[in-house]
This record gives structure tokens, sequence and C-alpha cells, in this order.
């Protein structure tokens, strides 16, 4: 592992080298300087070997070493080289060493941080799809609804197009999203659904001003919305109330979704909604994040989302 | 030729503007076939089919308390059914290589004809109960019929004074403590009252491994296995300190490779 690790002032050299085409330079000088930086080189590899070799294998390898050099009878410098090595492996390895963990410490962590961007990317995406039964169930009511009442289906047509609006743009958008984009793109796909489910459904939405312009992640809202629509509110033929709220717990930003549906199935698979949420808060969060589901005593079911209180920047 | 003077049909929808259209377009394409009864779920559907003994029962497929192609079956062969839906994949490459007739929402005048064109023909048949391609069809679309076993995905638990759903995937292990059983995440631990023989036949046993009288672990969470001084196998559990012993009869669980 030290072999592809060249000390800091070979890697300079060796760029220095490429820099300056050897236009002037006679070849016997160009000759030089690349011995001179072949030998940098191999001193910075025997550097990185000492600082990392046991000293067991150091001590296995003197001896060795020892055998040819009495051989030739030079055992004297030979002797001097390890005496040398062990001083350079107790006063610089340990700094050396450290510093090549480091390095691979941070490369290690790039890269998880990457994998991270990459997985939070694709499964926003995932998270954004607009459901396609929802869509045509919609276009379907409205075109009901012109023939027979024109002006409700201009507001149902107005409060799809603000869903959609603001449901697409978030996969191209690199801002941070802010909690009141992301009720305004559930208010409106309430609106819809109250249109459609008529008094089945009774959304009441409660979002204090202020906290409006705190971050929250993209489509998750969303998600538990649909999700409490879907499992909750869908399947009882009475129907029920949805509410969504929000609050600061310790600085931290909950969001409620609350409804008083048929309640959760503890065998339901959650499918990719719920995974994905909480796979998204993970990645983005680390930990700081978190995703609750549980019972309020008078049935139904409750999903809050927690993150880091931040304010959005202004015209995110 | 009919016994029937004028055919009749019951229209089943969850959502009253669904309802109105599927009506009115059907006004329109046959203006002699009666309307008897609306419903606005898959059982109120049944009933009011087994009630009115209509000739055709328009069904939505996705409505509360009982789906559309479950109503179908209950209703195997007491009408002719036409299944109505906005968008279901499966169903529509299902209906189009079958006898069932499907309308897509929004229904449009000249889809509409067409089906009762179909519908006049069929009405002089008995209808076909359609077993086997409705069953095939709740099979893909997940409505009853045999499904793989399902296990636990999340157990119920208080944690303070809320009841909170935790899921599997969250928890590191469960172990048995007095007359509970503990559930442990990363973040926290909670009682419940299940105890751990119940709970490895709720388990799904990919997930979940067995490993004590009194213990059970998720076996993503398992960190590394170690041995202690009396030589019996400890696991380490990841994002938690506490040791887990594997008693002899586990020990096959952990053998080197």
């Amino acid at each position: 592992m030290n072999t592809d690790q060249p000390g800091p002032g070979a890697g300079n050299a060796a760029e220095r080298e490429k820099g300056t085409p050897a236009l002037q330079a006679s070849d016997t000088r160009q000759t030089l300087r690349d011995i001179g930086s072949a030998l940098v080189v191999l001193w910075w590899r025997f550097f990185d070997w000492l600082a990392l070799v046991s000293w067991k294998t150091l001590l296995i390898v003197s001896l060795l070493g020892l055998i040819p050099a009495s051989i030739v009878k030079s055992h004297q410098p030979f002797l001097l080289l390890v005496f040398a090595s062990v001083i350079i492996k107790v006063v610089a390895g340990g700094k050396r060493r450290a510093e090549l963990t480091a390095s691979q410490a941070t490369k290690r962590a790039e890269t998880e941080q990457l994998e991270r961007t990459v997985l939070e990317a694709r499964m926003e995406a995932l998270q954004a799809q607009i459901e396609p039964h929802f869509l045509f169930n919609t276009l379907a009511s409205i075109d009901q609804l012109i023939q027979t009442d024109p002006p409700r289906a201009s507001r149902m047509q107005q409060s799809l197009i603000r869903y959609l609006r603001s449901a697409m743009p978030q996969m191209r958008d690199g801002g941070r999203p802010s909690l009141g984009q992301q009720v305004n793109l559930s208010s409106a796909f309430l609106e819809i659904m109250a249109v459609r489910m008529e008094e089945r459904l009774e959304p009441v939405v409660n979002v204090p001003e202020g906290l409006k312009s705190a971050v929250f992640p993209s489509m998750m809202l969303q998600t538990l919305v649909e999700n409490a629509i879907k499992h909750g509110l869908e399947p009882k033929s009475a129907g029920g109330r949805l509410e969504i709220n929000a609050e600061i717990v310790d600085g931290q930003l909950a969001v409620h979704v609350r409804d008083n549906g048929m309640g959760f199935m503890p065998k339901t698979d959650d499918g990719v909604g719920l995974a994905n949420i909480r796979e998204r808060l993970k990645a983005l969060y680390n930990g700081r994040a978190e995703l609750i589901i549980s019972v309020p005593p008078e049935g139904g079911t409750c999903a809050t989302i927690k993150v880091p209180y931040e304010i959005a920047p202004p015209g995110a | 030729m009919h016994a029937k003077p004028a055919p009749t049909a019951v229209v089943a929808d969850d959502e009253r503007l669904m309802r109105e259209q599927l009506v009115g377009r059907l006004k329109e394409a046959w203006p002699e076939l009666m309307i008897v009864g609306e419903a606005g779920n898959g059982r109120e559907a049944v009933a009011m089919v087994q009630s009115l003994e209509p000739d055709i029962v328009f069904l939505d497929i996705n409505m509360p308390e009982m789906d559309g192609i479950k109503a179908a079956r209950a209703l195997a062969g007491q009408a002719h059914v036409v299944f109505v839906t906005a968008y279901d994949q499966y169903a529509i490459s299902a209906f189009d290589h079958g006898a069932i007739d499907y309308l897509l929402k929004p229904v449009e005048s000249e889809r509409v004809a067409l089906t009762c064109r179909r519908l006049r023909e069929r009405l002089t048949q008995e209808p076909d109960p359609m077993n086997d391609l409705l069953e095939q069809l709740s099979q893909r679309l997940g409505s009853g019929g045999v499904k793989p076993r399902e296990y636990m995905r999340w157990v119920q638990a208080s944690v303070g004074a809320n009841i909170r759903m935790i899921p599997t995937s969250d928890i590191l292990f469960f172990r048995a403590e007095d007359k509970y059983t503990r559930v442990q995440t990363e973040s926290f631990e909670a009682l419940i009252r299940t105890p751990i023989k119940e709970l490895i036949d709720a388990l799904d046993p990919n997930e979940f491994w067995q490993i004590h009288r009194s213990t059970v672990v998720r076996v993503d969470a398992v960190a590394q296995v170690s041995r202690n001084f009396r030589g019996n196998q400890m696991v380490h559990v990841k994002g938690c300190e506490e040791k887990l012993e594997v008693s002899r009869s586990f020990n096959h669980l952990f053998k080197q490779m």
C-alpha cells in the first residue's frame, strides 16, 4: 500500500519534470535530473516502507541483508544504514504513519460522502415521481367538472398546475427546499383530493408562518400525505381528517402528518415510501434526523419527521 | 327474445364525480340501459348486485372496503362485468389478452359506445364467471389470492407516553427480560410484551436469527463474533456496546467459512 504513495516532495518534482519541456536543456542535464527525481521517489518509498513496516520485519530484513553485506565485507556501512533506519523509524515513523492513515481516511470519507450524495439524488428522484394513478384520476375529475361545474373545474385545474409545478422542478432545482414550498405542494395536492373525495376528506394544514422558511427536504412531506390518504383514509368508507402540523422541539423542526383513518398495519411492508425517507434522512443528516411512526391514543396514524432546524437561504 | 324488457346496470366507484361521468356517457351511448344503482365501495356493489340483479356491473378497480377485482370474484357469474380504471398497467395488459372488457378514466364517448355494442351481444349469453383470469389478476395486483408469507415489518412498542411503530430494519436485537422483551435500536430501547418464542415465528428468518433462548439478533446488525474467556461465542452489534452470548445450540450459525 505504500508503493503508490510517493511523498510530497516526489510528487512536486515529478510534476515540475512534466511541466518544463526539455527544449533548451542538454541531454546530460536531463538525465541527471531524471536520476535525481527517481532517487527522491525511491527515498520516499523507502521512508514510507520504513514508517509502516513492523519492527519484527525490519529485524528480519536487517539480518538477511547482513549476510550478503558480510560476504562483500562491507557489513560496517550496512550496520550504519540499519542503525539510521531505526532512528528514522523512531523519530519520523509515527508522524508519517499517522499522515498516511489520515490521507486514507480522508479518501474513504470523500468516497462515502460522494456515495451518499449519489444515493440521495437517486432516491429523491424516486420519491419525486408523480403517481400516474393520481394524475389520470384528477384529469378525469376535471373532465367531468367541465361539464357540470366549470368554475370548480377551473379551480381544480389550477390546483393541479400548482401541484405539478412544485412537484416537478424540485428534481432540477439545486437550492435547498423550504418547508413552505413543501407545504404548498401538499396543500395543492390536498385541495385536489378534497374535490375528488368530497366529504370523505377533511384536510387541516396548520403550519406557523415563521417556520415556512426552515429547510426541509423535498417530497418527504408529500410522501407522508399520500400514504395517509392511500393507506389511512381512502380504504375507509367514511374517510376522515388529515392534519399537517409543524413545531420546534428541542431545537429540531418536527413536521407531523396525522390521520384518523384505518390505522397502521404492522405487517404492511411500507414499500418504497417510508424506507426511502429513512434512507434519505440518513444520507442527508447522518443520524441527526429521524422518521417516527406512532399510533395516537384516538386511533389512526401519526408520522413525524424531525430534522435539525435551519433557515433556508433567501430566494431558495 | 329477452325475458327482461330493458337491460339494467349498477355502477360502482368511490368518487361521485367518476360515477356521474360514467352514468352520463352510458346514457348517451345506450339510452335504453337503466342504471338501477350506484355504489361507493366494493362491498356495497356486491350487496347491490345481489339484491337488484342487474345484467351488468361497472366496477372501479381501486375502491375502499373491497376492491373491484375482489367484488368481481364475489359476484362470479351473477352479472356481466366491465372494469373501470384510471391507470393499472398490470390490469390493462391482462384485460387486453382476456375476455374482460374495461374502460379507462376519463371515459371517452367512442370507447363507451364500443363497450355497449359488445355488451349487447354478450347479454344474449350467460355471464362468464372468469374465475381463472380474476384469480391471476388479483394475484398480480396483490389483492387476496395466495400470497407469499408476510412477516412482521413493524414492532409496536410504547416509548415514553407514545405507542411507536418501530421498523424491523431499525432494530438491533430483542432480548427477553423477566416478563418483557426488550427491543434495542441504535438510539433507544423499548419494552414489549410479546415473548421471544412468538417473535421468532413472526419475524423474517432471513432478517433475524435466534442466537440464544432469550436473544434474537438482526443479521445485518452483527459487526463481529468473538469468544469470551469461557470459549463462548459473543456477538458484537453495530452501534451498541452490549455483547450478546450465543448458546451452544446456535453455534453453527457463526461457523467459519
